[in-house]
């Protein structure tokens, strides 16, 4: 007798316990995530079919959260990538983090991506012309560093080039002034000044020549 | 007899094993993350090592340190400023101590430089003139006697430029280039056609 209605008991629970685990209720899953560092528009990402237009934040570089429309079902496999970057930026998995833009759905409870963007940067350089001392060196205001440029080899005519070793970003002014003069010359820059475009720049070009005695 | 070379070869290798694991030279990374130095002095010290941190060429005073000598699992470690560059106010250490259970890279250097004021006179401005020190650009309107520029780091060089010219003048700039010391820079002239 007792027996008998453990039994039942058993198996009613073992079916709650099953109906629980499916059913007409289906696990479902929101692809999204957040980007920081936006600071122009043109950002579309893309997945599993949709495409999802991410604005700018009211303040350049705030994070933003995306979250594509239609639901994933667990198992989906999800894809997400910059069908278009933001202008004059590039993005991708925030350095020193694992990328989270590819996986399944329903391996981690919830889907958060992180992506990073940044300004685009160009490097900024030219010639030198005349320069037959040791010394010179150029700087680019008090962030943007400073190149020494040495002299020319022995029967060496043409112009020599030089470029900063940092780098400019998009939109970001520049502005090269001579920091040391070679010894026993004098060194002018033209074009020294500007606001980055979508390129690097070549024409800073510095010509030297005599110190008046 | 068999069995008792294999005793003395398992006790052998076990030796080895063990010795491989501890002993005084380490095999774990002391080190972390640096910013705001620019110039040497700084030197931080944990358990009777001392590293001088350079640095770095490209200008940016931030990278990665290590201390020399490697570490040992389990071995406890505290990071202390010894000395630091001239041209800080301070630096702070994060994460300095704790137990290595893995290559410890979290140790944090944050050196906050000194900053001085780069400023200078203007003279005959009828129209507005914008000024850049590199990526720091400043608008000076018509009229004005003098301009301001954002503070800079203390050894760092300097150089002010136009970028953009008031309508039907031309302005050059004196005493616009050098490096700054201990104060502020005040000779800076701008000098514009009539």
């Amino acid at each position: 007798m007792k027996s008998s209605l453990i039994r039942p008991a058993l198996a009613l629970a073992l079916a709650a316990g099953l109906a629980g685990c499916g059913g007409s209720d289906k696990a479902e899953f929101v692809v999204k995530g957040t980007i920081t560092g936006i600071v122009y528009p043109g950002t579309v990402l893309t997945t599993n079919g949709m495409d999802l237009v991410v604005p700018p934040p009211a303040r350049p570089g705030d994070t933003v959260s995306f979250a594509f429309p239609n639901k994933l079902e667990y198992g989906d496999v999800y894809d997400v990538r910059f069908k278009s970057e933001p202008d004059n930026q590039n993005c991708g998995t925030p350095p020193q983090t694992i990328a989270n833009f590819n996986d399944t759905a329903g391996r981690l409870a919830e889907i958060a991506i992180t992506f990073a963007c940044a300004v685009d940067v160009y490097t900024i350089g030219g010639t030198v012309t005349g320069l037959t001392a040791d010394g010179l060196v150029l700087a680019n205001g008090s962030t943007g560093g400073v190149v020494g440029v040495a002299k020319p080899a022995a029967g060496v005519t043409t112009p020599n080039t030089y470029a900063f070793a940092g780098a400019v970003a998009y939109d970001q002014s520049y502005g090269v002034t001579v920091l040391t003069q070679p010894t026993g010359q004098v060194c002018t820059v033209a074009n020294s000044t500007g606001v980055m475009k979508a390129a690097n720049v070549t024409n800073i070009n510095v010509t030297c020549v005599a110190a008046p005695s | 007899m068999k069995s008792s070379y294999l005793r003395a070869g398992a006790a052998l290798a076990c030796a080895v094993a063990l010795s491989a694991c501890g002993g005084s030279d380490g095999q774990l990374e002391l080190g972390g993350t640096f910013q705001g130095v620019t110039k040497a002095g700084l030197v931080v010290t944990s358990s009777g090592q001392e590293k001088a941190i350079t640095p770095p060429a490209d200008g940016s005073g931030q990278g990665r340190w290590a201390f020399n000598n490697l570490i040992s699992t389990d071995d406890r470690y505290n990071v202390e400023l010894k000395s630091k560059p001239s041209n800080v106010k301070d630096c702070t250490i994060e994460n300095p101590s704790g137990r290595a259970g893995y290559h410890v890279y979290t140790v944090y250097i944050t050196c906050e430089l000194n900053r001085h004021g780069l400023s200078g006179t203007v003279s005959n401005l009828k129209g507005n003139l914008v000024l850049v020190n590199g990526s720091d650009r400043v608008t000076v309107a018509a009229g004005a006697t003098e301009f301001k520029m954002t503070d800079i780091a203390e050894d760092s060089p300097y150089g002010v430029t136009v970028l953009e010219q008031p309508a039907g003048q031309t302005c050059t700039v004196s005493n616009g280039s050098g490096t700054v010391g201990p104060a502020a820079i005040t000779n800076v002239a701008v000098t514009c056609t009539p």
